[in-house]
């Protein structure tokens, strides 16, 4: 059984991987949206409706990107400040964390927004 | 003289900075864009630095906050957006979008190491592509083997050719000339001879060099 200190070491290490939630969400929208682009032109799913003049294609993508958005403001709004009190470097790993999901955030919007007007297959 | 030399490479059949259509012309004009646009930063980093140096009164009137929030957020996201913006326009424009009437419809086969070309009426050529200037044609690219890369710099692309899948781009040559088509994804031993010619022709030239072809003088 771990030590209370061996404890408190680890809840600090795992605190550092929240700087890095909101870009990991970044990048995991890339790939499925990258990967899912993929399939549904191989598929021909551009030359299907779904629904108002909306191709089951764009349909996913937008789905897709929509999930991406949510869970990043979710996030965000998970580590806003106030901060809690969590001894030497909590705050300042929170502080990071927080603008960087804000970033990360913003990027998620603008990289990917393309979903809704570009061109999908051809 | 080092410039003179490196600034020879700029020229010749494989130059994408001499563009012959409107496709090569998007990518070359995000070039210069390019080019100009980091040497301008280049020149205004190079007198942030020498202010810093010889006369830093300003920059700590500016403070570290200010320098932040202007040099390191507000500039790299401004050129940023351009950039992405400018991509996304010429990248639509590259697309070969269905269109009635189609355009004109080449395949391009690749294989290690050479490119096979083939015309609506079934003639086919060897490292030599026929096409017509001063409309579109859309370029049907696949591959037998590995994964190759159609490029002709002075008309544009470059495309993957996959084994398996087709991808088609569209492209123009502007006058008739002769250009240089290369395989741009490395494909093995024999990648930097995987070389071809594009000759774009006349209207009534085009058709005859095609019917040529066809005579069984396309050689290989």
């Amino acid at each position: 059984m771990s030590s209370p200190a061996a404890k408190m070491a680890h809840g600090r290490n795992a605190r550092l991987l929240l700087m890095a939630a909101g870009f990991t969400i970044w990048a995991v929208a890339f790939i499925a949206l990258y990967g899912m682009l993929s399939v549904g032109c191989r598929f021909g799913w551009d030359r299907i409706d779904a629904v108002a003049g909306i191709s089951v294609q764009r349909l996913q993508l937008l789905v897709l990107f929509a999930v991406h958005v949510a869970a990043g403001v979710a996030l965000a709004v998970g580590l806003r400040p106030p901060f809690p009190r969590e001894g030497a470097g909590g705050h300042f790993v929170r502080w990071v964390g927080y603008w960087a999901a804000v970033a990360a955030l913003g990027s998620t919007v603008f990289s990917f927004a393309g979903v809704f007007a570009l061109t999908a297959c051809y | 003289m080092a410039c003179t030399l490196f600034l020879a490479g700029c020229s010749g059949p494989l130059s994408a900075l001499e563009p012959e259509g409107p496709s090569a012309r998007g990518a070359a004009t995000l070039w210069w864009v390019m080019f100009y646009g980091s040497a301008a930063i280049f020149v205004a980093v190079s007198a942030v630095l020498a202010m810093a140096l010889f006369r830093p009164a300003p920059l700590r009137r500016l403070g570290p906050e200010g320098m932040i929030r202007w040099g390191g957020i507000f500039f790299p996201l401004s050129n940023l957006v351009l950039l992405v913006i400018a991509a996304f326009v010429l990248g639509e424009r590259l697309l070969a979008t269905p269109r009635d009437p189609a355009p004109l419809r080449i395949e391009a086969v690749a294989r290690q190491w050479q490119w096979e070309f083939r015309y609506p009426d079934g003639e086919t050529s060897f490292d030599r592509l026929h096409m017509p200037a001063g409309r579109d044609v859309d370029f049907a690219v696949t591959s037998e083997d590995v994964i190759h890369s159609f490029w002709i710099p002075r008309l544009g692309g470059k495309i993957d050719a996959i084994p398996g899948h087709e991808n088609v781009v569209r492209l123009r040559a502007d006058r008739p000339g002769t250009f240089g088509g290369v395989c741009a994804e490395f494909c093995g031993p024999g990648h930097t001879v995987m070389t071809f010619t594009v000759e774009a022709h006349e209207e009534e030239d085009f058709l005859a060099s095609v019917d040529e072809l066809g005579n069984g003088e396309g050689g290989q």
